[in-house]
């Protein structure tokens, strides 16, 4: 009889044990990324009553059940979905924010107004050698502010697209990891900490991947994970041990899709999602500086090859090439600016010409045209800024109600530490209770 | 069971703490600027207006500069005027003297010699030259306005209009006078001009006439007319000063209210700033000092 208090008391004393370590493992944890505070299910061991023994009182002390992981389900899959949904929003706004300060920073405009006002001033008096050198020298500064806005934007694609093949690799590289993860949870048992310790894995490695694309999950009785990209009917990246390798296409004016499985997928989430958007606005950002540049060199050279230039040859074009990475000067000497109207002799100050250009220029509305190029980056920044702002605090309001439920608090692991250690000391105590009163059975006479 | 974990409260307080931070590093960087928006994204519609207002801005001030050119020269032409109109007055005075029939014919050549001069310093007055170093009365021509013949006759060489400056906002101003259009004139019923008229007097006066008193006499009319059509001139350069005058002050109210709408759009507000900045400023120590409190508030301190 007394042995059987001693066994339920090691019980207890093994299960107080063992909940201090779960208390322990807490604390150390708290601050682990991807760890979901554990507790310990405890259950009775009492044997039912047997065969003619039905009226007998039979306990055995407490076993340890199983590690349980306070881990919300649907709390994890609200982190992915929203903190995919922010990182796609972020990624394309930092796409956007660097092509508007590739755009802005190249200064086009003001050295589009400052090559007209050089020509406003060259009207005044149009034989003069230095106003002439001054509107060639503007117009180069004109064509070098093109070059290097799209080159500017040029390289924004080049960084977006590197990420993205970037971010294609780590996608597989933590798609295989999760296949892993999923055949060894098939041969775990559930409630041990081997188990638990996958499924913290496999939340983290989830979580990682929602950073990339916006992933669909669902799980199996074995606690192994389906993952779909591109929404709940979009190919399988990850089922069982079987993992479909992402691969990242390029398409010849920058832009890129992605394939899973040899199917199409769209990504809607995840910085792939962002990068493919920040690479179309990079495509067309480059197409609408060219068709600016392409305008501007229609609208001057034709205006230049009707007049004649200070020496009364006719005139040469201004710019040569054509969009805006392509567009230079052409003229080496301002007396070639063609002032005069065709049949003028030389040094001619007949301006009717001159008259001719910059009327084509306002009326091709050039600086029209770049400041609503500018306007149009500059309104996509403001209103992705906007959304990606609603968005972040959309994720992290998530991140932090996951956090609050799947996190350690410490003063409540302080509480258990103190109650843990009472049971510890009262099983100790039934302990000794039971050896008293075997002392007290020998001790009869 | 609602826990609030030991990360969560981490995370929050440092979320809230940044963007309060970060608020207070754009209010700051507002005012070291002086400028409310750092880039176009910050307002897209202000930082197109404030785009326009500076391209307006740089179109004003080449306008000023053609204006002062176009100031200078019609200045120019005003006095090269009144210097014509002196010696004008100078040959009436000879053209008298000569008409008096009781001179003598050596006295009346050293006249005629004397009006030969004055021709001649009439031509190279005609062919002054403006601001920018063109001829002044000479239209559009590169070179002199006026030449000499082989018989000493000055004919007119320069383009038919004088050069029209654009003053801004589509306004112009003929920036001088063509020689012919202060120097030619009708006397007698024909169509002549000053230098001729005087040249044709000098003539006379040195053999050319059999009456030269009388020559002198027919003269005198003509260069009546001449001063006359001199003054007349000159009242058309005053006039067009003083277009010149109306349309800089509208410039320049003009520039002043672009000015004013620049900073009332894209200048920063100090005091609404600097308010702002003390408000944010209070918050985030209001904050850090709750947080350092809340984060000492361990269950673990009171264990002992």
């Amino acid at each position: 009889m007394s042995s059987d208090l001693f066994t339920i008391g090691s019980s207890g004393l093994r299960a107080a044990r063992a909940a201090l370590d779960v208390t322990a493992q807490n604390i150390s944890n708290a601050s682990t990324e991807g760890y979901v505070r554990r507790s310990l299910r405890l259950g009775e061991v009492a044997s039912a009553g047997g065969y003619a023994r039905v009226g007998d009182i039979s306990l055995s002390g407490v076993r340890v059940d199983g590690l349980v992981r306070n881990a919300d389900l649907f709390r994890q899959a609200e982190v992915r979905r929203t903190g995919a949904d922010a990182t796609r929003a972020q990624t394309e706004l930092t796409a956007m924010e660097n092509i508007e300060a590739g755009v802005e920073q190249a200064n086009i405009f003001p050295a589009m107004s400052t090559f007209e006002t050089s020509l406003s001033q060259l009207s005044s008096d149009p034989t003069n050698a230095s106003l002439r050198a001054a509107v060639l020298e503007n117009a180069r500064t004109l064509t070098k502010t093109f070059n290097i806005a799209a080159q500017s934007v040029d390289t924004v694609g080049t960084g977006l697209t590197f990420d993205a093949t970037n971010g294609t690799a780590q996608v597989n590289l933590l798609a295989t990891e999760l296949g892993r993860v999923n055949l060894q949870m098939t041969r775990t048992a559930a409630g041990t900490s081997d188990q638990v310790k996958l499924l913290d894995q496999r939340d983290t490695l989830l979580q990682q991947i929602s950073q990339y694309a916006d992933v669909s999950t669902s799980v199996a009785a074995d606690q192994t994970v389906e993952v779909r990209l591109g929404g709940s009917s979009g190919p399988q990246l990850v089922t069982g041990g079987t993992v479909n390798s992402l691969t990242m296409t390029s398409a010849a004016d920058g832009t890129i899709s992605f394939t899973l499985d040899g199917s199409a997928v769209a990504l809607s989430g995840g910085s792939l999602a962002g990068q493919a958007q920040g690479l179309v606005a990079v495509r067309d950002t480059h197409a609408n500086l060219d068709t600016i540049a392409d305008a501007l060199v229609l609208a001057a050279n034709t205006a230049q090859i009707g007049g004649v230039a200070l020496d009364g040859t006719a005139g040469q074009p201004l710019f040569s090439g054509s969009g805006a990475s392509g567009i230079a000067l052409a003229l080496t000497s301002g007396s070639q600016i063609a002032t005069a109207p065709a049949g003028a002799g030389a040094s001619s100050r007949d301006a009717a010409n001159l008259e001719a250009l910059r009327t084509a220029l306002s009326s091709s509305d050039i600086s029209g045209q770049i400041d609503g190029l500018l306007f149009g980056v500059s309104s996509a920044v403001a209103g992705r800024k906007t959304t990606s702002e609603a968005l972040a605090t959309i994720a992290s309001s998530a991140k932090l109600s996951l956090d609050q439920q799947a996190g350690v608090d410490l003063d409540q692991e302080a509480v258990n530490l103190v109650r843990y250690q009472q049971a510890f000391q009262a099983c100790g105590k039934a302990i000794q209770v039971a050896s008293d009163m075997f002392d007290t059975l020998l001790s009869l006479k | 069971m609602t826990s609030v974990s030991t990360s969560a409260f981490y995370e929050r307080s440092s979320i809230d703490m940044a963007s309060l931070r970060s608020r207070a590093e754009s209010l700051q960087a507002e005012m070291g600027s002086g400028q409310r928006l750092t880039r176009g994204s910050d307002d897209p519609v202000a930082a197109s207006r404030l785009r326009a207002l500076a391209r307006s801005e740089s179109f004003n001030a080449i306008d000023a500069t053609t204006t002062a050119r176009a100031t200078t020269d019609l200045t120019l032409t005003d006095s090269a005027l009144s210097t014509f109109a002196s010696y004008i007055t100078r040959a009436q005075e000879l053209a008298t003297q000569a008409a008096n029939g009781t001179l003598t014919s050596s006295q009346q050549h050293s006249i005629g010699v004397e009006l030969g001069q004055l021709q001649k310093e009439l031509v190279s007055l005609a062919n002054s030259r403006d601001s920018m170093g063109h001829a002044l009365f000479g239209g559009e021509t590169a070179g002199d306005a006026y030449t000499f013949d082989a018989a000493g006759t000055a004919t007119y060489a320069g383009t038919a209009n004088a050069t029209e400056l654009p003053l801004g906002d589509g306004q112009t101003v003929t920036s001088g006078l063509t020689g012919p259009e202060f120097l030619n004139f009708t006397a007698g019923g024909s169509s002549t001009n000053l230098m001729a008229v005087i040249k044709g007097l000098s003539d006379a006066l040195q053999g050319g006439s059999s009456d030269p008193a009388q020559s002198a006499r027919d003269a005198l009319g003509a260069l009546d007319t001449g001063l006359e059509t001199v003054t007349t001139a000159q009242t058309v350069v005053g006039a067009r000063l003083n277009w010149i005058d109306l349309v800089s002050e509208r410039r320049t109210a003009q520039s002043e209210l672009r000015a004013q709408e620049q900073s009332d759009i894209g200048g920063t507000d100090i005091g609404a700033t600097v308010s702002q900045l003390q408000q944010t400023l209070t918050v985030l120590e209001a904050s850090q000092a709750s947080f350092t409190k809340l984060a000492g508030l361990t269950l673990f301190s009171m264990l002992r």
